[in-house]
């Protein structure tokens, strides 16, 4: 397939990130235009060293961290609206504080991280969360942001960013756990 | 420094295990989340999952 057509399809993942993360549709359509630009230009400089997709995915990152810089805070109504939503995390653990279901070992996660269905759980499981939740993780994981600034730029309280990102992790370790590694290996 | 007789659960090893992935902890909670550590095998497994997330993630796209 030619590189300009395998671009194009990549769209709608970049879309579907790239409103994760701004508020304003208008503005996520705005950086994954300015992706799909940057990359069809630089299409005949790629030279296949990595996937096409994690290529672009890597200039969307970019252009959403260079709009995050040009409009110095850009959130969000709703992060405070649903972290205020309390969401409890008492199921995930027995009486004593102890998982309620004990954690799988994941075995090497490099062979899992190879094979690209494990994104789509990923970004399934991340679908789930509650959408601050699945921004702020993507904010700290992906875009790489320290919490300090993360805090800034959504005009919340340390306390509560970290609150979030630790239930954003232990959801996603939990959703990642059930559709991907129990499937794989458990039979029952 | 952490009181050598307090200990924390899993449920208090988790956040720890999160917050030390975003912010340094203070010596005695870092104490505390060593001394649970060696004793809990499934939070060291919490440990690599979350940092097996944060792998993935990145790798999504540099």
């Amino acid at each position: 397939m030619r590189i300009e057509v395998q671009i194009a399809e990549l769209r709608p993942m970049l879309l579907k990130i790239a409103r994760m993360q701004l508020r304003e549709p208008a503005w996520a359509e705005d950086v994954v235009s300015e992706t799909l630009i940057a990359a069809l230009e630089g299409a005949t400089a790629f030279e296949g060293r990595s996937q096409v997709r994690t290529w672009v995915v890597g200039i969307l990152k970019n252009k959403i961290l260079d709009h995050f810089r040009r409009s110095r805070r850009y959130v969000s109504v709703d992060a405070q609206a649903d972290s205020a939503q309390v969401e409890s995390l008492d199921e995930l653990y027995d009486d004593t504080g102890h998982k309620a279901n004990a954690p799988l070992d994941w075995g090497d996660p490099e062979a899992a991280l190879s094979q690209s269905q494990f994104f789509e759980i990923l970004q399934q499981c991340m679908d789930k969360l509650p959408r601050s939740q699945a921004r702020i993780f993507m904010m700290r994981e992906w875009l790489e942001l320290e919490t300090g600034e993360i805090c800034d730029q959504l005009a919340i309280t340390s306390a509560n960013c970290f609150v979030m990102l630790h239930r954003a992790r232990l959801r996603l370790r939990e959703c990642v756990e059930i559709n991907w590694f129990q499937t794989g290996s458990a039979s029952g | 420094m952490a009181d050598p007789d307090e200990s924390i659960d899993c449920r208090r090893a988790h956040e720890l295990l999160s917050r030390q992935m975003d912010a340094p902890l203070t010596p005695a909670e870092w104490a505390l989340l060593r001394a649970h550590l060696v004793i809990c095998d499934l939070c060291v497994l919490v440990q690599r999952q979350f940092q097996a997330l944060r792998a993935a993630v990145r790798k999504f796209g540099a």
